[in-house]
């Protein structure tokens, strides 16, 4: 049945392990923001080519599950030369997917802004960067938190995936473990608790911030 | 590409697209329908009900698939769970995607104007019958959207089904890389394939919805 | 105050097949009030967004003070700079208010002042506080929109609209999201502006408004320009069928 002590001595390599797991999720989402940005600049801008591009970046990397994607880069590296150790290839794998799902919370978020915002501003004669800059992106950024804040607790369990390339966080961790002890059920049960707690802090975090930012 | 490797492992190759088709069909009905029953107890059920009916919201979609999976496959035979790789793999697509449901249903079932309930109700409308006629048909309505959105994302979860060996089409493509040795051609080949899948479903989801709602939404906005 | 002269001569609109604007002549006189009425659909909103060009007309001309809004040249489209320089003394108020809801009243008011006519924050915000009490909100300031009722932040876009200083202003529809109690309050702020001596043109249902203060009462069905004229000959003189039967609506629905 289910052995208390072992769930319980579980915990400490699994902890230790999940400084990767934060690692490849933080870096990740920042990745994703700035590249998620740019991606969202080239959807929305005048230039069919940008916006073909862009289009196809986001239809490409929600097309294809993230697991796919990890083991294309991971074999893609060695053929071209580029020697990273797996820890950077995944962080990026993982920004660059992320930046799909990014670019499309904030063409959402810009969408759902009412038109007679900006209609305002350019009836006093406001110049579009200060349209842009003081009237839409504030209030599309403040309403994207909710999405962001999820996005990067899709991030932390997707973190999990990296352990097919041998990334040594919480779920490969749990592997090793659930080997040597031969008790998977309480391991993995523990592996469970740790992402569980991580996420409700992240869920805990939307909830505060949609609270102070609420206008 | 050499396309004798095509011909040689084809029949695998499409023996795996079965099993990923099987999956997630039963999977997402499954899921749907579990989903569902959450979403009608959470409604109608007593308050120390839908605390653990939340709490099991919270803890399957604050844990992540592949951890599910290891806990029914590797961890059940400890309590007595002996599945085999398909059916433990059904098992947690199931329960991994009722949560979901559940909560799209019962954004759809908010999205009901309370006015129609309490129209039925002041005419002395059974609840269960107010249920079948009225909040479920519009309320499903409502959803379809996301329910469409999210049986699409399925679709990519069931490559993680590959890691507790069950055979569909990413276990087949990595068994015939490991006996060719080309990796990355036949990752990219899945890699594309699926962007082709998941595009063209989407597509035909949506105007499937249009099709859809078009008949079923009588109040034009 | 110097008030602006728009002249409209022969503006056409389509979207697509429909024409939303069909020839539509119209002088509008500094310093006077011009009402826009008729029936919904009939292009009232769409002309008078095709004063400052947040509607883009497709033949035809308007002038503001002589020079073509919108365009350099027939067919040749103005550029986005000159556009917005003819636009800041143009001062337009919404249906929907459209304030920014993550500024206070204060900040609304001095947005404009700041960024598009250069001030410091601290001479923009006086010049705010100053139109802000003009239009009755001067201990308002410091609240977020959310914490405004209607008719108050109608007069918050007001106050944002006249700290440009315009010689012109535009209103489309500005009382018909208020709940009727409100309705009186923003009247009363675009009254005193008329008294000021205010080019305005009013695209309203408020035919109160339209009868005390308006100089001129242009009338248009289905994009036509039917009849412009004083109030008493168009409201209570009507000559054309059209404008009767929708004045006829109108009292049935209204007295009681």
């Amino acid at each position: 049945m289910f052995s208390i002590p072992v769930f319980l001595q579980a915990f400490e390599p699994l902890i230790w392990a999940a400084r990767y797991t934060l690692l490849i999720s933080g870096l990740g989402i920042a990745l994703g923001l700035v590249i998620g940005t740019l991606i969202c600049a080239a959807r929305l801008s005048p230039y069919a080519a940008l916006r073909g591009f862009a289009a196809v970046w986001v239809s490409f990397l929600r097309g294809v599950p993230l697991l796919v994607q990890l083991l294309v880069f991971y074999y893609t590296l060695p053929v071209i030369g580029i020697d990273v150790p797996a820890i950077v290839a995944a962080v990026v794998t993982v920004g660059i997917c992320a930046s799909a799902y990014i670019s499309e919370i904030w063409r959402g978020a810009i969408a759902a802004l009412p038109k007679g915002q900006a209609e305002a501003a350019a009836a006093i004669g406001m110049a579009p960067h200060h349209i842009w800059g003081r009237v839409i992106l504030p209030q599309a950024v403040t309403m994207s938190l909710p999405a962001l804040i999820n996005e990067l607790i899709l991030l932390v369990k997707a973190s999990s995936l990296v352990s097919v390339v041998g990334i040594l966080e919480i779920t490969r961790a749990s592997q090793a473990q659930a080997a040597t002890t031969f008790r998977p059920l309480e391991v993995y049960i523990a592996a469970a608790c740790i992402y569980l707690a991580i996420n409700l802090c992240l869920s805990a975090l939307g909830r505060y911030l949609e609270h102070r930012t609420a206008i | 590409m050499d396309f004798g490797i095509l011909q040689q492992y084809g029949p695998m190759l499409l023996r795996g697209f079965g099993n990923t088709v099987l999956c997630w069909a039963l999977g997402t009905i499954f899921a749907m329908a579990l989903g569902l029953l959450i979403a009608l107890v959470q409604r109608y059920a007593a308050r120390w009900v839908r605390w653990i009916i939340q709490a099991y919201i919270e803890i399957i979609r604050g844990t992540p698939f592949l951890v599910q999976l290891f806990v029914l496959y590797y961890g059940g035979p400890l309590i007595g769970l002996r599945l085999d790789a398909v059916p433990a793999g059904l098992l947690g697509l199931t329960i991994y995607g009722s949560p979901y449901f559940a909560e799209i249903f019962r954004s759809g079932f908010r999205a009901v104007p309370v006015g129609q309930i309490e129209a039925a109700r002041a005419i002395g409308m059974a609840e269960l019958t107010i249920v079948r006629r009225i909040l479920l048909p519009l309320g499903l309505v409502s959803a379809l959207p996301a329910l469409v959105n999210f049986s699409i994302i399925l679709t990519k979860e069931t490559v993680i089904l590959s890691i507790i060996t069950v055979p569909e089409l990413m276990y087949q493509v990595q068994r015939m890389s490991t006996e060719t040795f080309r990796y990355l051609e036949a990752n990219l080949v899945l890699a594309l394939f699926f962007w082709a899948l998941v595009e063209t479903i989407s597509r035909l989801g949506r105007r499937l919805e249009r099709r859809i709602t078009r008949h079923l939404l009588t109040e034009r906005t | 105050m110097q008030a602006s002269q728009v002249e409209i001569r022969k503006v056409n609109k389509f979207y697509g097949p429909f024409q939303a604007l069909k020839n539509v002549d119209l002088t509008i006189p500094p310093g006077k009030v011009t009402c826009l009425i008729g029936p919904s659909g009939s292009g009232k909103s769409t002309l008078l967004r095709c004063i400052n060009f947040l509607e883009e007309y497709d033949a035809g001309e308007v002038r503001i003070d002589g020079q073509l809004i919108g365009y350099d040249a027939p067919g040749r489209k103005m550029s986005g700079r000159k556009l917005r320089e003819m636009r800041r003394s143009i001062g337009m108020v919404f249906q929907q208010f459209n304030l920014w809801p993550h500024m206070t009243a204060l900040e609304n008011v001095a947005e404009g002042l700041i960024r598009v006519r250069g001030l410091s924050k601290r001479d923009a915000q006086a010049r705010a506080e100053d139109a802000l009490r003009k239009v009755g909100l001067g201990d308002k300031m410091a609240n977020h929109p959310s914490r405004l009722s209607g008719g108050q932040q109608q007069r918050v876009a007001i106050a944002r609209a006249i700290a440009m200083e315009p010689r012109l202003m535009l209103f489309d529809e500005p009382t018909s999201a208020l709940d009727p109690e409100l309705v009186g309050e923003v009247l009363t702020v675009m009254k005193t502006l008329a008294a000021e001596g205010m080019t305005m043109v009013v695209v309203t249902h408020e035919m109160g408004f339209a009868a005390h203060v308006a100089d001129q009462v242009a009338f248009m069905d289905a994009g036509e320009l039917i009849a412009a004229g004083d109030p008493a000959s168009i409201l209570h003189q009507p000559q054309d069928a059209r404008i009767q039967s929708f004045l006829r609506t109108y009292h049935e629905r209204n007295s009681f």
